[in-house]
């Protein structure tokens, strides 16, 4: 039988009358990644806060590792290691004196400290701006500095709380292939985020969660298949050109017409391959269009498809391409 | 990958933690030297604690001062031991506008969520807090030397002033800390030492002679603790010069002991017990 390293059964925090999260069971097997997925305001947070005893629950139990969150907390805190949507670092020391800090405060005498400080600020690229003072650092910085100081000590569960909200590409990757390099080594991970394409890109099992409450579970191939697949949006320039298209298409091509908006939706399995087929088709018509797109699903169609109702924050994601 | 080929990562840990006082000891250290490093990154702070007594200072002796006659000493002898007592009293605000500040840090729940003595935490902060105003007195007594203060101290009277300022800084300290992980906002913790504390430390004697005020704020200041503050480093700095009217009066140096001792066994309960149950909120 495979451990559990995260096991939650009923969890539930209220804050007054609101709550925050209602009767959440998760279960996260040793060695795999499970992604908490859901918009600002779901709940997240407040569940991985419970989960690195920063918060009690208010009902319900949670078990890191087997131990109990509240009863058996400080056994909790020797497994698990949080990285929060917000950088936990001092922004009154610089990144290498904050990563100098954390170890030694894990154990290590000042001289090892500096040399895992060191070591930590080669692999997660600080080097140009080790001995800035935290407050200076931009927000991606900040993140690979929190990052790394999670790091310390290679945890049995490193949970990271929307790791790359808000970042810029190049830390999104180094935050990426961090995450895959720990995964390799058989860390558990507990991620949540925003971003259907980050969960379908890192996790084995992805939870969908709105408003505290379980809307969805199961592998992202799953999810997708509920949420339905990419498609390709075309926009006519005006109301006869729409119609042009329409009889053009709907011989060679599964089409979705929505007349008020002009606009013709199209399955593309094949993502960039099917956009360039029909938007070559579309070219050679020579009928004028406004736009061509590939759509992914987003976060908003995952809760549309599944819940009936939108996600709080959308954020939708086009890729176009030149009608 | 899928969860069949998980293996099972067993957590490394390169050093042995050590655990029980001796591990609180080391945890305390480190968060204090943490605390310490801010002082030359954030002057402000410190600023905070030594320019309202300088400003009090210029104000007192070079504007008011040539209105006001304590009689048997110079108004300069008489007003610097109430500077630096209203200093000492006033780093409660200073310590909570820190604490505020700092317990709204996501370090702070970083060090929560790691396998660390938590009452190394609060000590930790203490500990800097009150450094802190250590270095704000020094600089507020030499600027008093400077202007030419010229204490009258024998050695047995310098240990025991330096005893009781000692004593007095960790209490209101540990008062300050209290008191800034219950506003949560620095602002509020400010509006707390203008409402509270800057009545009590202008009452006490601090730059005119109680038995010269009119009854009812008389019958304040003669219990109120910052009197005691005054009366204790007046007393020892400038003999001869007596306020006397209460019991703490008459005996400042035994009063301001007692009412540092009676708000630290005050304090530091209620602060460790808000810290643990900010934890469990």
């Amino acid at each position: 039988m495979t451990e559990l390293a995260i096991y939650t059964e009923g969890l539930t925090k209220r804050f007054g009358g609101f709550t925050a999260v209602e009767d959440l069971s998760l279960e996260v097997r040793d060695g795999t990644v499970v992604s908490l997925l859901g918009p600002n305001g779901a709940g997240k947070t407040t569940t991985v806060r419970m989960l690195a005893t920063l918060m009690r629950p208010d009902a319900g139990r949670a078990c890191v590792g087997g131990y109990d969150v509240v009863s058996d907390a400080a056994r909790v805190r020797e497994l698990i290691a949080l990285t929060g949507q917000f950088a936990a670092l001092d922004k009154n020391l610089t990144a290498r004196e904050n990563l100098v800090l954390m170890a030694r405060l894990r154990g290590r005498n000042g001289r090892a400290g500096r040399a895992l400080a060191d070591q930590l600020i080669d692999r997660f690229d600080i080097g140009d701006f080790r001995d800035r003072l935290v407050k200076n650092l931009s927000g991606g910085e900040k993140r690979r500095v929190d990052l790394a100081a999670g790091l310390i000590d290679t945890p049995h569960v490193l949970v990271l709380d929307e790791p790359t909200t808000g970042l810029d590409p190049r830390s999104r990757q180094v935050v990426w292939t961090t995450i895959r390099e720990l995964v390799a080594q058989g860390v558990t991970l507990l991620l949540t985020t925003q971003y259907l394409e980050e969960a379908d890109a890192l996790a084995d099992r992805v939870v969908l969660i709105d408003r505290g409450i379980e809307v969805a579970a199961g592998t992202p191939a799953q999810l997708k298949a509920q949420v339905g697949e990419q498609r390709v949006d075309i926009i006519a320039a005006d109301s006869a050109a729409f119609t042009e298209l329409c009889d053009l298409l709907w011989e060679r091509f599964e089409v979705t017409p929505s007349p008020e908006q002009r606009m013709i939706s199209i399955p593309a399995p094949r993502e960039a391959a099917d956009l360039a087929h029909i938007a070559a088709v579309v070219d050679e018509s020579r009928i004028g269009v406004d736009e061509v797109a590939l759509r992914r699903p987003t976060l908003d169609d995952a809760f549309l498809a599944l819940t009936g109702h939108a996600a709080h924050d959308q954020t939708p994601e086009l890729e176009e391409a030149a009608a | 990958m899928t969860a069949t080929t998980a293996t099972t990562a067993v957590p490394v840990r390169a050093a042995q933690l050590p655990t029980g006082p001796l591990g609180f000891a080391r945890d305390t250290i480190l968060l204090t030297g943490r605390s310490l490093r801010a002082i030359p990154r954030v002057p402000e702070r410190l600023l905070d604690v030594t320019i309202q007594p300088i400003v009090f200072i210029l104000l007192f002796l070079y504007v008011f001062g040539s209105a006001i006659h304590v009689p048997g000493v110079s108004y300069k002898d008489y007003l610097f031991p109430g500077i630096i007592a209203q200093s000492l009293a006033f780093g409660i605000i200073g310590a909570g506008v820190a604490t505020s500040n700092d317990m709204t840090e996501g370090v702070i729940d970083r060090f929560r969520s790691m396998p660390i003595s938590r009452l190394s935490i609060i000590s930790g902060q203490v500990m800097g807090q009150f450094c802190e105003q250590v270095l704000g007195m020094v600089i507020v007594v030499g600027f008093g030397l400077a202007l030419g203060w010229d204490p009258q101290l024998t050695f047995a009277h310098g240990v025991e002033l330096a005893g009781l300022m000692l004593l007095g800084m960790l209490a209101f300290t540990w008062a300050g800390v209290l008191l800034g992980m219950l506003v949560r906002s620095p602002d509020a913790m400010q509006g707390v030492g203008f409402i509270v504390i800057f009545p009590l430390a202008f009452l006490a004697g601090t730059f005119v002679p109680i038995a010269g005020m009119d009854a009812i704020p008389r019958a304040i200041a003669e219990w109120d603790p910052i009197s005691a503050l005054v009366a204790s480093v007046r007393g020892l700095t400038t003999p001869g010069l007596h306020a006397g009217g209460s019991w703490q009066l008459d005996h400042p140096q035994l009063a301001m002991a007692l009412w540092c001792v009676v708000l630290m066994a005050i304090c530091v309960p209620l602060a460790l017990r808000r810290f643990n149950r900010t934890l469990a909120a």
